[in-house]
């Protein structure tokens, strides 16, 4: 039997009072690191709720093929959570800690401890495991926040902007860690973030949430090309990339002159890249390179951010984006 | 350091670092959630062990009460036979000793609550921890029951243990084996009423503690029920009814007391009803339960996810 998806959205709806927090999400989301972006009151933190059977809601919500509604507690079990907040007790050790979260899971009192160790060894929280919490870096915190959210072996994991507050080499240490947890200890996670950097470094889908509404499921690849358009191109050259923009925009191209070797070029809507090769023999410069032209994760998530809003206005269906 | 090897090519010097303990699913049962309760109770008295020297003024000052107040039987009981006509104040000082000592041993719960209790809901409010329980599959009531059965064995180790030690006393003191068997019911009388101060003095101050979220904050509003508050209405229940008195705790405590070993109040003490201190006691401990409760309840539903 084929193993559930990840988690499985239909018609779920999310009312606090006349505000609709989600409305009618219908989505199937699978994968090893799913970003989940959005603006703030986007509605993602609403959701992360519904999906731990936290708060009621209308519709269905499954995660690993249980009733969120029904099972919370069963998916709390079998899920991580690493705050984006300061979520940690005063006055314990990160070990004390990590093995009291393992036990709040069910984890017998010895293999809690055990666990707890090997959680905090893979977060690479060293001998200071046995100091109070009260006295660590915001870096170690998050460590401490991840080895927490693991100690119970989950089978996902949620993490609420796990790279907040760090330094540049503390983000990238925590990114590494994100990025090698489905390999080294199978479970699939849930990235929330603001920072695009990050959701295009580790991971390899994105739902993108706008105004309570999903406005994308689909992986990285499909966010950057979702426009699905071949005639965006990257041309590199040998020299004077000037000089062939100029043949290229006589044959009907339009072209952007990025650097001396590389240019822009969006084709005519009946071209092929065969006319790139054509302009660069007529011009005689030599074509180095062609690749298709790949939006950063940054700027499809604002062109499908800007749709939504170009849409919205269009429709009138203009809803306070709040509560999440 | 190996010969032959460039100074920069040397492994490692061992600093004590700890080692992989490697990764395996786990496989086990897990145990089921209506145990998670217990977890948290231990976790609260392991945590209040921990930093006993807390407690240790609580725990002081009802050691000294014991001790005085079993001193005292012991030393009338053992000048009884000796004097004479004045052996009634002797019998009476040991029959009352330990309902008189309960009013020092309810001061001593109310610091070990300004210790232990007072605090501990606005201290998970302020640092975020019912996000770290309910993102599991803790469930309010396993928190609520985990907190009060923690607070309440740590209470108990100040005013119930106290009070049944000098029960047992006062039982070893008697004279014959027929006053040890007329008098035995003093046990389960001091079980009665170190069961109702223990829930008293863990459970209210639970409660303030869930009323506001900063810990000072609760810790003053708590300090100011007890003394200022308690002190007025002991002030009223002398100048109006005396069950006004009731809601001081510590006298409704000292009033079953009291009752329970059919002892007069003294002169200028209100005489506050069984029924009156009864449901003063009763009313404190459930509505401060009902405040946690409600408290813990609407923090599951809006600790977790950050914005809220």
């Amino acid at each position: 039997m084929s193993e559930p998806p990840l988690i499985e959205l239909a018609h779920l709806t999310k009312r606090f009072g006349q505000i609709t927090a989600l409305h009618e999400l219908d989505a199937v989301v699978d994968g090893k690191i799913i970003g989940l972006l959005g603006p703030n009151g986007a509605g993602k933190s609403t959701l992360l709720k519904c999906l731990l059977g936290l708060i009621p809601y209308e519709g269905e919500a499954r995660v690993l093929g249980l009733h969120a509604r029904t099972h919370g507690a069963e998916i709390r079990d079998r899920v991580g959570y690493m705050p984006e907040q300061e979520a940690l007790l005063a006055g314990m050790s990160a070990v004390e800690l990590c093995a009291y979260a393992g036990e709040l899971s069910g984890l017998p009192r010895t293999e809690a401890m055990q666990r707890a160790h090997a959680a905090l060894y893979y977060a690479d929280v060293d001998e200071k495991r046995y100091q109070t919490i009260d006295g660590y870096s915001t870096g170690m915190k998050q460590r401490v926040k991840l080895a927490q959210a693991l100690v119970h072996d989950p089978e996902i994991l949620f993490l609420d902007e796990p790279t907040n507050g760090l330094d540049p080499r503390s983000r990238d240490e925590m990114l590494s860690l994100i990025s090698e947890l489905p390999e080294r200890r199978g479970c699939a996670i849930v990235l929330s973030t603001h920072l695009l950097q990050d959701v295009e470094r580790v991971c390899d889908r994105a739902v993108i949430m706008h105004e309570g509404k999903i406005r994308f499921v689909g992986s990285i690849d499909e966010l950057r090309g979702a426009r699905g358009r071949d005639s965006e191109l990257v041309v590199e050259v040998k020299a004077d990339a000037a000089k062939l923009a100029e043949t290229l925009v006589a044959a009907g191209a339009k072209c952007e002159v990025t650097s001396p070797v590389a240019l822009h070029v969006d084709l005519p809507a009946d071209a092929t890249s065969e006319l790139v090769f054509r302009a660069g023999r007529d011009a005689g410069i030599q074509v180095r390179g062609l690749s298709l032209r790949r939006e950063t994760v940054e700027t499809a998530f604002l062109r499908v951010i800007s749709e939504t809003v170009k849409e919205t206005s269009a429709t009138g269906d203009g809803r306070p984006a709040k509560l999440s | 350091m190996k010969p032959g090897i460039a100074d920069d090519e040397q492994p490692p010097k061992p600093t004590g670092t700890i080692h992989d303990l490697g990764y395996k699913r786990y496989i086990g049962t897990r145990r089921a959630a209506s145990t998670r309760w217990r977890v948290i109770a231990r976790q609260q008295i392991s945590f209040a062990w921990k930093t006993w020297w807390r407690f240790k003024a609580a725990l002081g000052l009802a050691v000294i009460t014991m001790s005085i107040a079993g001193g005292m039987m012991m030393f009338a009981s053992d000048r009884k036979s000796s004097l004479g006509r004045a052996q009634f104040f002797a019998q009476r000082l040991i029959d009352t000793t330990l309902p008189e000592s309960i009013i020092w041993f309810c001061r001593a719960g109310f610091l070990a609550s300004l210790t232990i209790s007072a605090t501990v809901i606005a201290s998970d409010i302020q640092g975020g921890a019912f996000t770290f329980y309910f993102a599991r599959s803790t469930r309010p009531w396993h928190y609520v029951l985990g907190k009060l059965v923690g607070l309440c064995a740590l209470v108990a180790l100040v005013v119930f243990a106290g009070p049944l030690v000098i029960a047992c006393l006062r039982l070893g003191v008697s004279d014959t084996t027929e006053q040890l068997r007329e008098i035995l019911p003093i046990i389960p009388k001091t079980l009665a009423v170190g069961v109702l101060a223990t829930l008293a003095y863990a459970a209210v101050p639970l409660g303030f503690s869930a009323l506001l979220p900063n810990r000072r904050h609760a810790l003053a509003l708590w300090a100011a029920y007890y003394l200022i508050f308690g002190a007025m209405a002991y002030a009223l229940g002398h100048v109006a009814s005396p069950s006004i008195a009731a809601l001081d705790l510590p006298r409704a405590v000292q009033a079953v007391t009291f009752h329970l070993f059919d002892l007069e109040f003294r002169g200028n003490d209100p005489e506050i009803p069984l029924a009156a201190a009864l449901a003063s006691l009763s009313i404190h401990i459930t509505v401060s339960i009902g405040i946690v409760a409600y408290q813990v309840s609407r923090a599951q539903k809006s600790g977790v996810g950050g914005a809220s």
